[in-house]
């Protein structure tokens, strides 16, 4: 079967002109970015998530916090087909992006991963690439050559992760040489550089110092104007500050999912509460 | 208080009851006070008006060691959750009493004054708005201490209540003053009496509202006349949900 690269409409771009956006349509309500349907993964008989359903809208900075083993990082790997590398792995439910099936057979993970970036807890620069190289990385494995083009991209790439001052001067550095914040933002560069709609990350600043954790932070909030960003996080205040949406798992299942205000204000369930508050365990 | 399940850090515990128990040790030292204000006006007890008066300055230095005590819990801690509401009600609630004992003295220091004049009995008038306004009191902070929403709900019309007393006693003086223009200067703090009591009241009211939210996480202020007159009203289906502090028996030791 042929596999498409296109398998999910991109967003309509926004009108440039007034006279465009006064004859333009009214914005169309907020989407979901995923569709998570009765989820259940497994590591050969150990059952990591279970019967997980939840929506997580386009644009919107969604937390998923709980304790270590919760089937937090399983459920985010699943998001864009990750969980598959791990041998033994299945799942069953459903995940739709953007309405589309992300399981289907048509669907190439690939382009799946090309769409939907992500961010892990430790900083990952490819050792043997130049701090330009490893923004432009992805955007030449999807067969980009234009130097213009890649040039451009992996400046606005670098100011989006706010590193492009820190670092305009030495490009063509390796990307290990950079400070531990740093190079966690070389990641993200990297991981917006091809564009995706989604960006996923995996406790992005759990090994940062106070000031590199907060210029993560400020970062995501930025991308949230364009990007769905889902993150794991085991920070409760960074969940809080960061997040619009918070999810609550614990023993790989679903116990709460609101709006992070009521979450860390007025759990529905005792079990957040707990977690939360730190009466857990 | 409703049995809560420990903080993995003991420290946190200790550092939410020291600030409840100075929250109730101020309760029960602003009751008090109020009470005591009630005495020096009809029993002419001087003695006590000094008291009443001297004992403030505990409740205010109460007042400032739970606002560095709360901050010290936000700093450390970071409470969420109901943590956080109960921390933010319980600092809310030191102003109020503070306010309430401060017109505890306004009183004292008025009864003071008419206690060295012939005994008016119109004095009388203002026992009924005494002892709603002290019960008022004591039925918020058992509201707080019990998580009984209904309790810290009915505060608000009650004030109301308070209120229309307060007007009617005022009417009422008004009326002797032109009967008894040389006893004027003694109604006129007959009447401000009043108007400390009414006050007390609405310090009551905020009491309640702030008991509600941290028990319930609901704000019921400034409603008008949406204002819920029980927890089933304001809760609906979570009414009997077990509100208050978290109890959890459902998680893994």
């Amino acid at each position: 079967m042929e596999r498409t690269q296109e398998f999910v409409p991109k967003p309509a771009t926004p009108p440039v002109s007034a006279a465009e956006a006064a004859a333009a349509p009214a914005p169309a309500a907020q989407r979901n970015a995923f569709e998570i349907a009765e989820l259940s993964v497994w590591y050969g008989q150990k059952r990591a998530v279970q019967d997980l359903t939840l929506n997580i809208p386009e644009r919107t900075i969604t937390a998923i916090i709980g304790p270590s083993g919760c089937g937090k990082s399983t459920m985010l790997r699943c998001l864009n087909r990750m969980h598959e590398l791990v041998p033994r792995s299945r799942m069953t439910g459903s995940i739709r992006f953007f309405g589309e099936d992300l399981y289907a057979s048509r669907i190439d993970p690939a382009v799946v991963r090309r769409r939907i970036g992500m961010v892990f807890q430790k900083s990952n620069p490819f050792p043997t690439m130049s701090i330009a190289e490893n923004v432009t990385v992805g955007l030449r494995l999807n067969g980009i050559t234009n130097r213009a083009y890649l040039r451009a991209r992996m400046e606005e790439s670098l100011r989006m992760a706010a590193l492009w001052d820190e670092v305009k001067d030495d490009l063509g550095k390796p990307g290990v040489s950079l400070s531990g914040g740093q190079q966690q933002r070389l990641c993200i560069a990297r991981a917006i550089a091809p564009k995706p709609e989604v960006l996923l990350m995996d406790e992005p600043a759990s090994a940062l110092d106070p000031i590199a954790t907060m210029k993560v932070e400020e970062l995501i909030q930025q991308l949230s104007r364009d990007y769905t960003i889902v993150i794991v996080t085991h920070n409760m205040q960074q969940a809080s500050r960061v997040s619009n949406k918070a999810a609550f798992l614990y023993l790989g299942r679903l116990i709460e999912y609101s709006n992070t205000d009521q979450l860390f204000t007025r759990p529905r369930e005792k079990q957040t509460e707990d977690y939360i508050s730190g009466r857990f365990g | 208080m409703a049995e809560i399940n420990r903080h993995i850090l003991g420290s946190y515990d200790a550092a939410i009851s020291g600030l409840q128990n100075d929250l109730l040790m101020m309760a029960s030292l602003c009751e008090r006070n109020l009470r005591n204000s009630l005495g020096c006006l009809l029993n002419r007890d001087e003695d006590l008006c000094n008291v009443t008066i001297a004992d403030d300055e505990e409740i205010d230095q109460l007042e400032k060691q739970m606002d560095k005590n709360g901050i010290d819990l936000l700093r450390r801690f970071q409470p969420v959750a109901s943590d956080l509401r109960h921390v933010v009600a319980a600092m809310k609630l030191s102003s109020n009493l503070e306010r309430i004992a401060d017109q505890a003295v306004n009183i004292a220091r008025k009864a003071r004054k008419l206690n060295r004049a012939p005994l008016l009995p119109e004095v009388n008038f203002l026992d009924p708005m005494y002892r709603e306004v002290t019960l008022m009191l004591s039925d918020v902070l058992r509201g707080y201490t019990e998580s009984n929403i209904d309790l810290a709900i009915s505060i608000p019309a009650r004030d109301k209540k308070l209120d229309a007393m307060s007007h009617e006693i005022t009417e009422i003086l008004t009326v002797q003053m032109v009967k008894f223009p040389e006893r004027i200067t003694e109604y006129l703090d007959l009447i401000f009496i009043a108007r400390h009591l009414e006050r007390a009241g609405d310090h009551v009211k905020n009491i309640a509202e702030d008991v509600v939210y941290a028990i319930a996480a609901e704000d019921i202020r400034h409603m008008g006349d949406q204002r819920p007159g029980s927890a089933a009203d304001l809760l609906g289906e979570r009414a009997g949900e077990g509100l208050g502090l978290p109890v959890s028996d459902t998680l893994p030791s």
